[in-house]
Order: structure tokens, then sequence, then C-alpha cells
């Protein structure tokens, strides 16, 4: 197996914990699979008896629903791996894969990797690192959810402003909890959004006057010599100017 | 055509008269008109200041001409001419604007409310100011409130501007002065608001007041920090045109230059 297909290998999220040479031990009891656009890697309720990783291209995990028409599930590329959970688990494939584009994936056979389990504590420990890794990111981010859910229940949106909003990577399952998280914030936002409009709405100032006390000062005013006087004296002119003109 | 004189009144204090009248003046004469302003605020004269004359440069008064002591063309301060350094105010520079003060001599403003202003005299001196010094428009800056001396500017003026803060109290004595308006005839009648908090919707807030008075809003100002600070040093409108506040004052000068 080649120098490059090792890295590859060490760059996907199952084996990335493992040494150099735990990896070589994988590589010498994986083989690199090639399928072509429409190549069916696995199909739905087939025993689960090995795993990919892959290596180069994208594939579909597909389900049909209930009128038999297909339905995508998800897309899955370079990095990423399928089946793994299963093959401990020992239960048949949920769903089918299919490549999207020609494909190059590295495939571990149950025999195979519960051989190197058994032989190497090294490739089980690195795995098991693997394993707990994402287990603890993925709590991270949601406890964060959990946090933030019940901050936005209290109409408590200072989070919004303390917190950077996180890109919507697609990638590895590690980021399925990030893109959660990212959806999550993009939701409460647009909550809070629609809930400034609505209070914007309801501030609407309302005008109200006293309409008696507006007549009686009226009248108390207009009442006077005073106004009387000027009120005739306001009419000269004006009919003054208006000659005048 | 006569001039017109067009008194700018508020209920209450603080709603930022003296500003307004001062930025509207300088605004109209801008366009090209002979403006005056008179100070009729004789208990608290304060316009003076936004146009840079200080009680150094100030040299005859209203309170000279109501007590015989100076005619009104002496009162007369050509503001064009002495702009000073302000960026807003020199603008003004060779436009005919004339400023009226109030004394701000402590001894004056006591024996003029003492003694009461003579309103003949006021009226007088009013028209002389129109005819002596040419006018378009001759701008009141009225003392807040329905006093003898302010139903006197309400009475000759040909446009009432009143500026009220978008507040039920404000309303309510602004009710009693359109009324009061509308008993003396004045033929142009607007409203302004101004001080309104940027949160609230001003286009609804021109539509219900107007609902409230049948009378026309010329425009809803916004509270502005910005106005506070800068306000009492030069002519806001002058020297920020692009600010919100100085763009919706621009809007109330064809309301002004239309009125019949």
């Amino acid at each position: 197996m080649s120098v490059d297909i090792l890295q590859k290998i060490q760059e996907t999220e199952f084996f990335k914990e493992l040494s150099d040479e735990a990896l070589a031990a994988v590589a010498a009891k994986a083989e690199v699979c090639k399928y072509q656009v429409g190549d069916v890697m696995m199909r739905k309720g087939d025993p689960a008896d090995s795993f990919f990783v892959i290596l180069e291209g994208h594939l579909k995990i597909v389900t049909t629903d209930a009128k038999g028409d297909e339905i995508i599930i998800n897309k899955v590329g370079p990095g990423e791996s399928i089946g793994e959970l299963a093959l401990v688990d020992e239960r048949p494939r949920s769903a089918g894969v299919v490549a999207l584009d020609e494909v190059e994936a590295l495939e571990l056979t149950k025999d195979a990797f519960f051989e190197l389990l058994n032989q190497r504590l090294d490739v089980s420990l690195g795995i098991l690192r693997g394993f707990s890794n994402r287990l603890r990111f993925s709590t991270t981010y949601i406890e964060k959810v959990i946090d933030w859910s019940q901050k936005t229940a209290e109409g408590d949106y200072s989070f919004l402003d303390l917190t950077q909003p996180l890109n919507n990577r697609a990638g590895s399952d590690d980021d399925k909890a990030a893109q959660l998280l990212s959806a999550f914030y993009s939701m409460v936002s647009k909550v809070k959004a629609r809930e400034e409009t609505l209070k914007q709405e309801l501030e609407r100032l309302t005008f109200e006057i006293d309409q008696e006390r507006r007549k009686k000062e009226f009248d108390e005013i207009t009442g006077s010599e005073f106004y009387t006087k000027l009120k005739e004296q306001a009419k000269a002119l004006r009919q003054k100017r208006a000659s005048d003109q | 055509m006569a001039g017109k004189i067009v008194s700018i009144h508020s209920f209450r204090g603080g709603t930022g008269k003296s500003n307004t009248t001062a930025n509207l003046a300088s605004q109209v004469a801008m366009t090209g008109k002979r403006v005056g302003v008179v100070d009729t605020d004789i208990q608290s004269p304060g316009i003076h200041v936004l146009f840079g004359l200080d009680e150094h440069k100030m040299g005859k008064t209203l309170n000279d001409f109501l007590h015989g002591k100076a005619s009104i063309r002496e009162v007369g301060f050509p503001v064009g001419e002495n702009t000073g350094e302000g960026e807003g105010r020199s603008q003004l520079a060779g436009k005919n604007l004339f400023l009226f003060p109030s004394s701000i001599n402590g001894k004056d403003i006591s024996q003029i409310l003492h003694e009461g202003i003579d309103f003949n005299k006021l009226n007088e001196g009013l028209q002389t100011a129109i005819t002596e010094f040419n006018l378009d428009y001759l701008f009141i800056d009225t003392h807040p409130g329905l006093n003898e001396e302010t139903l006197l500017s309400i009475a000759t003026s040909d446009i009432l501007i009143i500026i009220l803060r978008p507040d039920n109290q404000d309303l309510q004595g602004t009710a009693v002065t359109v009324d009061v308006a509308r008993s003396l005839d004045v033929p142009n009648l607007f409203l302004m608001v101004n001080k309104a908090l940027p949160k609230y919707n001003f286009a609804e807030i021109k539509k219900d007041i107007e609902a409230q008075f049948q009378a026309p809003v010329t425009s809803v100002l916004p509270l502005s920090f910005d106005m506070a600070e800068n306000a009492s040093k030069d002519l806001f409108s002058l020297r920020y045109p692009d600010h919100e506040w100085s763009k919706a004052l621009r809007n109330i000068v064809p309301y002004i230059l239309n009125a019949k």
C-alpha cells in the first residue's frame, strides 16, 4: 500500500488517533475498492460484514419511502467512514449506499477488523480514543444546545451576542453536532428578530386627549377680556393685510 | 407681497423650539429668502446663542425697542455679515438673515416682566421689521405655554408651527393651542413632532397625530444625542446636513414656502 493511501487513512476521523505503526497494520489488512457512478456499495438489510473509509469521491446514503421511492438521507465524502457502528453492534445495514462519482474506498472486513483489535492493543486503543473524542465533542455541543434552549425558553438571548456564529460546515459526523448548534443559533436569532418586530408593533404609541380638560382650558383662555380684544385686533389686522395686497 | 409671520410655538418647554426655529429660519434663508428671527421669549432668551451672538456683540435689543429707546432698524442684527467661525453658521455668509434679540441682561428682563409688554408696540415692531428689512418671512420664537405675549404672536401669525413631543402631556397642551389658533383664524397651521424615540414607527406617529388634530404634521424628528451634544454650539442642520434630524427638518421648508 502506497504512502499516499496511508496518509489518506490517517486523515480519516476513524483512524486519526492511530500511530504510524498501527496504521500500517490496518492498511495491511485493508483493501482499496473502486466504484463507478451508480455502483452500489451496500444495500439496506445486507449483513454488516465490513466497513469502509472513503478516500476519494462521494456517495449518497439512501432509503426508500412507503411508495418505494428513493430518499437521500445524507451524502458522504473523503475522510468519512461508513458502517463502522453496524460492525460493532452487529445489526444489518440500515440504509443503502450508492456512488455519486468515481469513488475510492478502503474496505476492512469484519473478520480482519476484529482480528486487528484482538492482536493489537494500540489499534484498539486508537479506535476507542477516536470514538470517545467524537462522543466528548458531540456532548460539548449538546450541552451547549441544552443551555441555549433553557435560556431561550426564559427569553434570555444574551448568548447570541456572546457567541460567534458557527460556520455550517459539511463534513464528518463530528461536525453534525456542530451543525446542530449552528442551526440552533440561527433559529434563535430569527426567533429573536421576529419577537422584536412584534414588540415594536405592540409598542406603538397610543395618544389620548382628555377632551373635557381641553374644552375647559380653551374656555378659560378665550373667556378673558384680553382675548376678546385680541381676536378683534387679529381680525382687523388680517383684513388690513388682505386689503394691502 | 407682504412678508409672512411664522410663529414657532410649543405648549411645554424642552421641545427643541429655539433650535428648530433657528435651523428652520436658516434653511429658509439658504433658499435666498429674506428672513428675520424675533426672540419674543423675553423671560428666557436663548436663540441668539445659535446665531453666534454673545453679550459683547449684542447691541440694541427688542427690550430697547419696547421701551422706546431704539428703533427696530437698530435692533436687527445681520447674521449673514457676522457668521463667525461655526462650520454650519458660516454657510449663512452673505444670506439675508436678521436676528432681533431679547436682552439677556437680568435687569432688563426683570424690568419687562414687571412692566409687562405693550402688545401694540410689539405688533408694530413686527410689522416694521417686515417692511424695514423687506422680509419674506419673520420667524417668532415664543415662550412656551399660552400667556398673553404668545397669544399675540399666534394672533398675528400667517403660519403657526406647533412643536410637540410624542407624549400625551404635550398632546393635551397642543390640543388647546390648536383650538386657540383656529379660533384666531390662523391661516396655516402645522404640527412638528420632535424628539421621537427611534424605536417607534414615525409614519404611524405622523398618521395618529394628524388624525387627532386634523392638521398636517410636517415631519417627525428623532430624538438625537448628536443633536443634544452639538445643538447649542452651531446650526446643526447646516453643519450636519446628512443627519436624520437635519433631513427631517428640511422637510418643513416647502410647507413654509408654499403657504398662502
